[in-house]
């Protein structure tokens, strides 16, 4: 695990209810620069609303969350008047891709990417174009820049969507189950983009169901359960040797269904 | 479609040739289907034409002065579309304000939702023209005179104002239902990349409400150029007023009133075409 200083995430005893259930009870986490940091676990088990909550898109009922300096902290139930605020200061900081891609539909695959810097940072339009273009021949679509999503097939749709994501250059990634909502051959082509950008040093924080791609690319694996990190460790530790019944036990059936590599 | 045909001659492709022919041979049906039911339109328009010229009334009049009435067109028309625009503008803002955690915008919102559906338009039109100069009277009276003015309208302006105020409320709904038919996720796209509330609403999620409820606005629109004669009782000179007056001064109710009617349903259908028109237009990015 590269640990380069300082971490840039720093999560504490973040908890949050959705009416009378406690879905993340009690989560404290670090995050180094460069770190490809994989959660794993059962569905219901709190990791994507644990993803929702580093980016403000769930709000924290407590605890704490400090990305590359911003700090945004809840108590009971209520954000602190000061952390309301820096909000948008958070989400500036992080990147999201979502397992439905959402992508803008009434914009082109370029409108889609240079969007944001233009309204949001008021980046002018050759350098967001420039920029764009340069993304989406890294995520394998230039020759796709005039058209719209609905002529885009879904791994296509989520490559955008990624390409969105990094124009705005945050400085963490959060991907909430990717390849989840995609048919099983275009799979391949997403996680090929993620790899890249792991190759590259991008900090990334990945909700997944692949475990190959997770052994492969992850530096650290994290096994969710009940709203609970449960177990953590280098991707050979948690497949190979897992320590906590409970991670054993989930694995155990992932492997039965095939699907760990 | 059509290039994708035009590039492969169809004799190289047995599929493409059946395929051909059976658009064909829709196309060929729905044609028919429709031209049957033109033919049954023509008949009743037919019928009904006969049955008017049994009554003693006289085309050539209704001919001759027809030129009179349509000159209320544009006032009609005029009317609607400004109309139409303010009432756009207030549904925009009470559907935001229905959708607000805001108390004030919510309370604000659905008070004004709630007292001009629960009213006839005809007394919200009577109490802009009417009744606000009388308060304009007595704002004068305690000593405020400019305040006095705002409250005296012209009866263009008051009927503008009144069809935009009740069609604004009517058009919340729609509004709401358009904001909310986008779907959440574009909402948690756009401020995942750190829009505001704002920059959000224009750029992403009103382009797309927008393409959802053309349909119902249109429609609105539509309704609206008819009620716009009920400002003719202010005596703004639109379609109705200018039918309505010479049918008064020469006992001629029915052709001038056929007169108006006809003109209102031209302006119907051109308007319908037009709303299909852009609705056609706003689904290019939609098209795959």
């Amino acid at each position: 695990m590269p640990t380069n200083g300082e971490p840039i995430v720093r999560v504490q005893n973040l908890h949050k209810w959705f009416g009378l259930l406690h879905v993340l009870r009690g989560i404290s986490l670090e995050i180094y620069p460069r770190e490809v940091v994989v959660i794993i676990g059962r569905s219901g088990s709190g990791k994507s609303t644990f993803l929702r909550c580093l980016n403000l898109l769930e709000e924290p009922t407590s605890g704490r969350v400090e990305i590359d300096g911003v700090v945004v902290e809840a108590a009971d139930g209520e954000l602190l008047p000061e952390s309301r605020a820096r909000i948008r200061d958070l989400r500036l900081k992080t990147g999201m891709v979502f397992q439905e891609f959402n992508v803008f539909p009434h914009k082109t695959a370029l409108e889609n990417i240079i969007e944001a810097p233009m309204v949001v940072k008021g980046v002018p339009k050759e350098q967001a174009v420039e920029k764009g273009r340069e993304l989406l021949r890294k995520v394998g679509l230039l020759d796709k820049q005039d058209v719209h999503p609905i002529r885009l097939s879904g791994g296509q749709k989520q490559r955008i969507a990624i390409a969105r994501a990094l124009a705005m250059e945050p400085n963490v990634m959060l991907f909430d189950e990717p390849t989840s909502a995609l048919d099983p051959e275009l799979i391949g082509e997403v996680l090929s983009v993620m790899k890249d950008l792991a190759m590259e040093g991008t900090t990334m924080i990945i909700v997944t169901h692949e475990m190959g791609f997770a052994h492969e690319v992850a530096d650290r694996v994290i096994y969710m359960e009940g709203g609970m990190l449960v177990e953590e460790g280098p991707p050979d530790q948690i497949f190979t040797c897992p320590q906590d019944p409970r991670t054993r036990q989930f694995l155990a059936r992932i492997i039965e269904s095939g699907r760990l590599v | 479609m059509e290039a994708t045909n035009a590039s492969i001659p169809p004799e190289s492709d047995p599929d493409l040739a059946v395929g051909l022919a059976l658009v064909r041979k829709a196309r060929r049906i729905r044609l028919i289907e429709t031209v049957k039911v033109g033919i049954v339109w023509l008949v009743l328009l037919a019928l009904l034409t006969a049955g008017l010229l049994q009554l003693r009334i006289s085309p050539q009049y209704a001919f001759q002065h027809a030129g009179f009435v349509l000159r209320g067109v544009g006032t009609t028309i005029g009317v609607s579309v400004v109309s139409i625009l303010i009432a756009s503008g207030l549904a925009l803002f009470g559907a935001l304000g229905r959708l607000s955690r805001n108390p004030i915008a919510q309370g604000v919102s659905g008070l004004y939702i709630s007292v001009i559906r629960g009213t006839p338009l005809l007394i919200q039109v009577y109490f802009i023209y009417l009744g606000l100069p009388q308060i304009g009277q007595q704002l004068k009276e305690l000593g405020y005179p400019q305040l006095a003015e705002i409250f005296t309208l012209g009866a263009i302006e008051a009927g503008i104002l009144a069809l935009s105020l009740n069609y604004g409320a009517y058009m919340t709904e729609i509004f709401r239902a358009g904001l909310q038919a986008v779907g959440h996720g574009q909402y948690e796209a756009a401020a995942a990349l750190g829009m505001t509330r704002w920059q959000m609403l224009r750029r992403i999620i009103l382009p797309q409400a927008i393409r959802i409820i053309i349909p119902d606005v249109g429609n609105q629109f539509i309704a609206m150029q008819k009620d716009s004669a009920l400002v003719s009782i202010m005596g703004v000179w639109e379609i109705t007023f200018r039918a309505n007056r010479l049918a008064r001064k020469d006992a001629k109710f029915i052709e001038m009133l056929l007169v108006a009617a006809i003109i209102y349903w031209i302006l119907t259908v051109v308007s319908s075409w037009l709303q299909s028109r852009l609705e056609k237009r706003m689904a290019h990015a939609y098209e795959r």
